[in-house]
């Protein structure tokens, strides 16, 4: 059994993911990890923090199109470009196995899932909402956004993040088949989809 | 990209050392395809004649065509597979392999079929003409048979390297090579059999060449291998090879469709007999791009990587230096088309009309010659510090976007020469277009 458990968590866009993630976070004692673990991704490789970040926001910022053009000839088998997203993808894959055996932790999105499928102390949660809690949760966060905005916001990114996941990891982002457990967080509450998970964690992860 | 390794020496060894080291293997593969071209060339200049050679010239876009259909399912699945492997996921790997043979049987099959169909209608649209249609189409009946063993040949020895075995790809591309040289002179010279022996002999070679990679895919101890099962193809791995093999495909085709431009004009305005010199002063241009995509290749990780390490005065130091060499290749391409043209033209002919034809537009093609190195150079870096778009635009422009106004105007004016001349005109406004996107990039990385 490994000696550290894990915890991933997937949400669609403005469904509250982060927050639950926090409370079950506090709630347990650990540290959550989502951008932050570019951090630990740069002391690995020698490449620098600000290029992690950088190509982040750029995958965010240009997605599929971003997807596509780095995809030309990113390995030509003599000589690896170190900066085509297959090559960051692993970069970040590494970054996550090394977090999870020194600690118990959560991920946020990440496709770390996928990248920890061979663990045995593993719980996939996937998180939704109604899409009309989602805009609102987006123009309340976003001062000013108006919901016609944030709708396109919220489509825009959903369809980001799976074409992300789905290449990378050959499973379809969101189906049920692929987690443990998939919790609406309008019709239960932030407060007691952390609670269910974990109880659940408890249970499955023999914490 | 299958072992996931960001070797630290690339941040710390010295620039000159590493660029060699990177550069020699990815050089010798470079020159191995290119002399493919020019024996396949010589060998029906010389024993065959003239007329044979100019048929194999209009049958070469269709040739790179298929090439291109090919690369675009050996880079898509190279690519998935490399990233599995990284991933240490194995059975998608083998997935990968797998229906990525299918897929080059299925299309290797479809497009030599379509294409053996209307076989006459395509070699008279690239050229050819009542003189040549009749050695082209002898040549192509032959390839277009064998052209799924091409396909799966040219997708594997992709395949090979992504798993982490670019040598056995080499030894395959080397092999191919040597064994089509070998065949060449026994069908051509020995058996005479005329030009259908080269498409004999390259499809022979070839068949050898995936029979070989087959032998090395079914160890069953190899992390990747041929396994039953895998072949039935899947909709979500189809989807994933053909949209990341698009873009090379894509590029492969428009090159196609320049060289079409090129044959047409070529006959408008000359005869068969330009069609088959420039093929020869083609051979001879390709092969030095060739070695300056050599060094482009050694240069890639280097900049890559020390560009993400944020070292960049290195960054620049590997860029300068690459130019430097591409320069030093390109220069010594115009020297010898410049000062020996004739040397070069006797490996594929002896004939006086062909010669003169070929010698006239090598020297008006290779004028600028000098000033191409550092604009593929330059092309190449944009991708290796992650700016696929302008690394895009700088290899269409030369050899498509700019290049097609030229040879539509130029040879009203100009006749024949204008085709010869578009050439160098082009490739001139590339370099000045390709300095002026490097320039403001260099400025940026110095400031920081």
């Amino acid at each position: 059994m490994d000696k550290h458990y894990c915890i991933c968590i997937g949400r669609k866009f403005g469904s509250g993911g982060r927050n639950i993630a926090s409370m079950v976070a506090k709630e347990l004692g650990i540290k959550v990890y989502d951008r932050n673990l570019l951090k630990t991704a740069s002391e690995n490789t020698g490449f620098s923090e600000q290029f992690f970040e950088e190509a982040d926001e750029e995958k965010t910022r240009k997605g599929l199109r971003s997807l596509f053009m780095n995809r030309f000839n990113s390995s030509n088998g003599f000589a690896n470009n170190y900066l085509s997203n297959e090559s960051i993808f692993n970069m970040q894959s590494e970054a996550i196995r090394k977090i999870h055996e020194q600690e118990d932790c959560i991920f946020i999105g990440r496709s770390a899932d996928y990248v920890l499928r061979k663990s045995d102390r593993l719980l996939n949660v996937f998180i939704a909402a109604d899409m009309s809690a989602r805009v609102s949760r987006i123009c309340r966060h976003a001062d000013g956004m108006d919901p016609k905005k944030a709708l396109s916001l919220i489509e825009e990114t959903d369809r980001k993040r799976s074409s992300y996941y789905n290449y990378f990891t050959g499973r379809t982002w969101g189906d049920p088949a692929f987690y443990d457990i998939c919790l609406n967080s309008t019709t239960l509450g932030y407060e007691k989809c952390a609670e269910i998970i974990v109880s659940l964690a408890k249970e499955r992860l023999k914490i | 990209m299958a072992e996931l390794k960001t070797p630290q020496e690339l941040g710390t060894d010295r620039i000159g050392k590493l660029l060699i080291r990177y550069a020699v293997p990815a050089m010798i593969a470079m020159l191995a395809s290119s002399l493919y071209n020019i024996v396949d060339r010589a060998f029906i200049g010389h024993g065959v004649g003239s007329m044979a050679l100019s048929g194999l010239a209009v049958t070469f876009p269709l040739m790179n065509l298929s090439a291109a259909l090919g690369s675009m399912v050996g880079v898509g699945s190279g690519t998935m597979i490399s990233l599995k492997l990284g991933q240490k996921d194995h059975e998608s790997a083998q997935m990968l392999l797998g229906n990525s043979v299918t897929l080059n049987i299925l299309i290797g099959v479809i497009f030599g079929a379509l294409s053996l169909v209307f076989i006459n209608p395509i070699l008279t649209l690239f050229g050819a003409t009542d003189v040549t249609i009749g050695y082209a189409r002898e040549y192509m009946v032959i390839i277009l048979a064998g052209n799924a063993f091409t396909h799966l040949y040219l997708g594997i020895n992709c395949i090979l390297r992504a798993a982490g075995h670019p040598n056995k790809a080499m030894i395959a591309t080397i092999g191919t090579v040597l064994l089509n040289t070998f065949l060449d002179y026994l069908f051509i010279m020995v058996f005479h059999w005329g030009i259908k022996g080269a498409a004999i002999a390259t499809v022979i070679s070839q068949v050898l060449a995936f029979t070989w990679q087959c032998f090395q895919l079914s160890d069953k101890s190899e992390l990747i291998h041929l396994q039953r099962g895998t072949y039935r193809l899947r909709g979500d791995l189809v989807k994933n090879i053909l949209t990341i093999g698009l873009s090379p495909c894509l590029m492969n085709a428009a090159a196609c469709f320049v060289v079409l431009l090129i044959n047409r004009g070529l006959l408008k305005y000359g005869s068969d007999v330009a069609i088959g010199a420039y093929s020869i002063i083609n051979s001879i241009g390709f092969m030095i791009v060739m070695m300056v995509m050599g060094f482009n290749q050694a240069m890639q990780p280097i900049a890559g990587y020390n560009y993400g390490a944020r070292q960049y005065s290195r960054v620049l130091r590997v860029l300068y230096l690459t130019m430097f060499f591409g320069t030093c290749v390109t220069t010594l391409g115009f020297v010898i088309a410049e000062f020996m043209p004739d040397f070069c033209i006797r490996i594929f002919t002896n004939d006086p009309e062909l010669t003169a034809i070929a010698r006239n537009g090598m020297k008006i093609n290779f004028i600028v010659f000098p000033l191409i190195g550092s604009q593929m150079v330059i092309g190449n870096f944009f991708q290796s510090i992650g700016m696929p778009g302008k690394s895009i635009i700088m290899s269409l422009s030369r050899q498509v976007l700019l290049l097609i106004p030229f040879l539509i105007i130029l040879p009203h004016y100009y006749g024949i020469n204008g085709i010869w001349y578009s050439l160098p005109a082009s490739d001139i406004l590339s370099v000045i277009l390709g300095f002026s996107l490097l320039i403001p990039q260099t400025r940026k990385l110095k400031k920081m």
